[in-house]
């Protein structure tokens, strides 16, 4: 059993708080000031596009991008086909992180 | 108690509606839970409406923007109490603010030796406490919060609110002693 005097306390204070206040148009002035929602996934998409087109750029004038495309047809796993790929995912899911990162922080 | 369960399970799927965009979800969510809101806000703002609703409505936008962070963890009642906390925090760090969340030295004003009025008095001896030992003592026993809801919105260790609401008490209870005696003369003459 609780001290009868800290249920005392703890009704009189109970007392002397107010309550919920009375809405009077509050939450109508908040939902006018709502802004619209993000859709989060355009970033990625925007993200993973512009880095695998970084990526394609970057390889384009090397002889690398080539022939691990030619041993990826071949079905040939090279070490420059693996390199090409790896390249292009990491280039691409880095774009997208910043991406991301930089949506979520506005 | 099995009102809390229901109440926070309809929390709970409004938020995941409004996380996914539905901003009808979102208003039941803001008329459910606004009036709480404001009258934590005016309680830590001793009374100052106006910028308890700014900072009410700050705290509602900062929800809508950060739903995707609600998990579920906590209610969604005391996420948004914490959020509410958080930007009461805030507004008393800008200066331009400070004067006006700054509470009342109302231990300085000059108060009869004994009350006139009980709530009155206990008003008085409420600001004599600490803004910690006010702050617990609101989100326990005013709201209704248990501690480790109370930790949470406060962002303070379970012990430390555990020993602020038995301080701010102990102080409570000293500085009505007058009250508590009055009543006892008259219960014994």
């Amino acid at each position: 059993m609780s001290d009868p005097r800290q249920r005392d306390l703890d009704t009189l204070l109970r007392r002397e708080f107010e309550g919920p206040v009375a809405d009077d148009g509050f939450s109508d002035r908040v939902l006018r000031q709502l802004p619209p929602r993000r859709n989060l996934r355009w970033p990625l998409w925007l993200g993973l596009s512009v880095g695998a087109s970084a990526a394609g750029l970057a390889l384009a004038r090397t002889p690398l991008l080539r022939i691990g495309w030619q041993d990826w047809l071949a079905g040939q796993l090279s070490a420059a086909g693996i390199g090409m790929w790896l390249m292009a995912m990491g280039i691409a899911w880095l774009v997208a992180a910043w991406a991301l990162s930089a949506t979520a922080s506005r | 108690m099995a009102d809390d369960a229901a109440a926070a399970r309809v929390d709970q799927a409004l938020a995941a509606r409004a996380r996914h965009g539905d901003r009808q979800a979102f208003e039941h969510l803001v008329r459910r839970h606004q009036g709480l809101v404001r009258a934590q806000l005016r309680r830590l703002l001793h009374g100052d409406h106006s910028l308890a609703d700014d900072l009410a409505q700050e705290t509602f936008l900062l929800a809508w923007r950060k739903l995707a962070q609600f998990r579920g963890d906590a209610q969604f009642s005391t996420w948004l109490y914490r959020i509410a906390y958080t930007c009461f925090l805030q507004a008393r760090r800008q200066p331009a603010q400070r004067e006006r969340t700054e509470p009342e030295r109302m231990d300085l004003l000059q108060a009869p030796a004994h009350g006139i009025d009980l709530q009155l008095d206990l008003q008085r001896c409420m600001g004599r406490l600490s803004a910690a030992e006010q702050a617990v003592l609101l989100h326990c026993v005013q709201m209704g919060l248990s501690h480790d809801q109370a930790a949470y919105v406060l962002a303070m260790p379970l012990g430390t609110v555990k020993t602020h609401a038995l301080r701010g008490k102990a102080k409570l209870k000293a500085c009505l002693a007058a009250w508590r005696d009055d009543d006892s003369e008259e219960t014994h003459p």
